[in-house]
């Protein structure tokens, strides 16, 4: 059993939804309550790690990340390393890979408190502030942490732009899923086996979590 | 077109707007009147009482209540709808879902000591009938008293002025007639302007001090409700005030007709 | 940029390598990190296991194709040490200044014909049970390395071409990434065989699982086996460049049937 790889794969997802999840609530009560000018733009882009192929995202990010950008060579002052290949960068990439998965549960769930709640809210003279701590977010949290749930499940899976970003670095890139490829090209059938298992257990209960969650959802803001 | 004199602690409302509902209206109500607001689906009703909240912006107008300006846009003032004093019962309630019927009326006590506001909010309940149910949940309860808790809330904020959308309309006869009978009782000891949308005649005879008739956002006619229902300027005013369902189509009615509609209801 | 703000700028990402590399150490005084050519998958493990033993010291080791792990090298990642299984990745990484010196050769290597245990394939060094299998239509997959950046994969399709069966069995290839997957995929039941590493036919972990025959070295340009240090390398790094051209590390790689620089098979 690869322990470092498997506790790489916990602290990655731990991170991933840490830093990602503030401004995806932020970013998903955006979207389901203001109206602007290229608000259809912003959906748009927030879906789109969902349909481009991980190849795609990789090597984009291997173009970001690498010395030849400016960006890259900006983050690799700071850092005194490289971003590829690196737990920075693997962190990073995973980040921008789950802004779907962590800001539509948060924009359905904000959707879905009816609009004239939100307006009682501010007719009964609570602050935008107040309304979205006692109001928005007591009927909201389902889906938050369904985004949390999501964006861990899936970055525990995530392959494609990690060993693309990442390389299969031990102890600093090479995760759960990756350690699981790397045992079946090394015929270790049972370290392969024991890590699969592991992989589908944690997507298992965050799969049941987020459905549990989604039904509360709608029971929640039914009754008005 | 300003009219300080009239302002004092009442309610002074102008509206202009071109769409997606048209409005262009004024309207007056003194504190402790009550001004029914009647006409068909769309004639722009629950819009002005929605402007007059501050949940809708209309291209050019005039909010004034209390004393206190709260919108004027040729002077660039528009206070958000917790900023402004106004009591708003929504027409299907729109109470907290997750919130008891205490807390709910609570909600809009933000304004008061923490330690009074239960006490309050007791009391409230108790004025419009809801003793005991300050711990049920909005789904534990009935239409009739989810109207209640709602109306508990909108006066829980000490409002300049109270708006009802509909108060009647979705509960039953006996329902209607006990909130009726409430709002009377209430509308004395409240010695703030109430702004009353309606469609139903008998409502606007029973409660308003006077009704302003609305028609594609204009005011067809206004004045005491006896009074415009025995003489409408126009068969349309008395077609609306007269009509339980919203009309397809303004189509004047036959005078023959007219006449005897308002003799019948009158 | 202000001191105080630069500090705090690399404060936070400073606690990230915190969660996951300290514990490994990996840097100029940690454990070296080796990048491999896949042909080596378990005779380096062995080697490794000895290093340790002997020294004290430790290694990481990464498994890859040359041609991506070289690819990876030059954008920076940190190995220290790579053994490719091709000379020319090694020579391209000195002229960019990406390893110290132009290396060392460290073994050549050669190619089998394998064939998993119920294939209807029958191997030999000249591929003649190959050539009848086609003929009778029973290869439906065929597994070697991809010749594009896998050394191991580009001395297959020499060696088929020499035996004059490359345009045969080019419709049934599956490519692998590296040759341990070409392995993979020709152990398993869904390829009818492949042309693998005699270094991984040989291996214990893949005993018992097929049949194997080597091909004549003569059917394809030589696998020169090269490695170098790298920029990033410290002194375990050194340690161990050193180590595997020592005796103990020749032995386990005969035995895995390299070919040593200075010897003749």
């Amino acid at each position: 059993m690869d322990w470092p790889a498997l506790r790489l794969s916990l602290v990655l997802a731990a991170a991933t939804v840490a830093l990602l999840l503030p401004p995806a609530v932020w970013l998903g009560r955006v979207l389901a309550y203001r109206r602007f000018p290229g608000r259809g733009l912003a959906e748009v882009l927030v879906a789109l790690p969902l349909v481009l192929p991980p190849t795609v995202a990789g090597y984009a990010l291997l173009l970001l990340f690498g010395t030849g950008s400016a960006f890259g060579r900006a983050a690799a002052s700071v850092l005194g390393h490289p971003l590829a290949f690196s737990f920075e960068g693997l962190l990073l990439a995973s980040v921008l890979v789950n802004v779907p998965f962590a800001v539509q549960p948060v924009q359905n769930s904000f959707a879905a408190v009816p609009r004239n709640v939100r307006e009682a809210a501010a007719v009964s003279g609570m602050s935008p502030w107040r309304a979205l701590l006692r109001v928005e977010l007591p009927l909201a949290w389902p889906g938050i942490v369904v985004a949390a749930a999501l964006t861990f499940a899936h970055t525990l899976g995530e392959f494609g732009v990690v060993l693309m970003v990442g390389g299969s670095i031990p102890g600093q890139t090479r995760t759960a899923a990756i350690a699981l490829y790397d045992r079946v090209q090394a015929f270790d059938d049972r370290g392969a086996v024991l890590l699969a298992a592991v992989l589908l257990g944690v997507s298992l209960v965050a799969l049941l979590l987020t459905n549990l969650l989604s039904r509360q959802v709608g029971r929640r803001t039914l009754h008005a | 077109m300003r009219d300080d004199a009239a302002a004092g602690d009442g309610l002074h409302v102008q509206l202009r707007s071109n769409g997606p509902v048209p409005l262009d209206l004024e309207l007056r109500c003194a504190p402790g009147q009550v001004l029914a607001l009647v006409g068909a689906s769309g004639a722009g009703k629950t819009t002005a009482l929605r402007c007059i909240a501050g949940l809708h912006r209309p291209g050019a107008g005039l909010v004034r209540c209390g004393g206190q300006t709260w919108l004027d846009t040729a002077a660039g003032i528009d206070l958000a709808p917790h900023r402004r004093a106004a009591g708003l019962v929504f027409q299907d309630y729109a109470l907290f879902p997750h919130m008891t019927a205490l807390a709910n009326v609570i909600a809009g006590m933000g304004h008061l000591p923490r330690r009074e506001r239960a006490k309050r909010a007791c009391g409230l309940l108790s004025l419009v009938r809801l003793d005991g149910m300050e711990g049920r949940r909005p789904a534990e309860l009935s239409g009739g008293q989810q109207q209640r808790v709602a109306l508990a809330r909108a006066l829980a904020r000490d409002p300049a002025v109270l708006l009802l959308d509909e108060p009647f309309s979705a509960v039953d006869r006996p329902t209607r007639r006990a909130l009726q009978a409430d709002l009377a009782r209430l509308r004395r000891q409240l010695a703030i302007p109430v702004v009353l949308v309606t469609h139903d005649l008998d409502d606007t005879l029973l409660l308003a001090d006077a009704v302003a008739v609305l028609d594609a956002g204009q005011v067809l006619q206004h004045g005491p409700p006896a009074e415009v229902a025995r003489h409408p300027v126009s068969p349309r005013v008395a077609w609306l005030l007269g009509t339980e369902a919203p009309s397809p189509a303004p189509f004047p009615m036959q005078p023959q007709q007219t006449r005897q509609h308002a003799r019948g209801r009158a | 940029m202000s001191l105080r703000r630069r500090s705090l700028l690399l404060a936070v990402p400073a606690l990230l390598p915190g969660l996951a590399a300290r514990a490994q150490g990996i840097g100029q005084d940690g454990p070296a990190l080796v990048a491999a050519a896949a042909d080596l998958q378990f005779v380096l493990e062995e080697i490794a296991a000895r290093f340790r033993a002997d020294t004290g010291l430790d290694v990481k080791l990464v498994f890859g194709s040359s041609g991506n792990l070289a690819r990876q090298a030059e954008q920076g990642a940190p190995f220290q040490i790579l053994m490719s299984a091709d000379e020319g990745f090694v020579f391209r990484l000195a002229e960019r200044g990406a390893a110290r010196d132009r290396g060392a050769l460290y073994a050549e290597g050669r190619i089998v014909v394998f064939a998993p245990l119920g294939s209807p394939l029958q191997v030999d060094e000249r591929l003649d049970g190959l050539r009848a299998a086609l003929d009778a239509g029973q290869v439906a997959r065929f597994a070697i390395a991809n010749p594009e950046h896998a050394p191991y994969g580009r001395a297959a399709e020499e060696a088929l071409r020499s035996a004059g069966l490359w345009d045969r069995v080019q419709p049934r290839l599956v490519l692998g990434e590296n040759i341990a997957q070409a392995m993979q995929f020709a152990t398993t039941a869904g390829a009818q065989g492949g042309i693998v590493a005699l270094s991984l036919a040989r291996a214990p972990q893949t005993q018992g699982r097929g049949t194997f025959a080597v091909l004549p070295d003569t059917w394809h340009r030589p696998l020169l086996q090269r490695m170098a240090l790298l920029r990033p390398a410290g002194a375990v790094a050194e340690r161990f460049y050193a180590y595997m051209q020592a005796p103990a590390a020749r032995e386990i790689m005969r035995r895995y049937g390299f070919v040593l620089p200075g010897e003749v098979q």
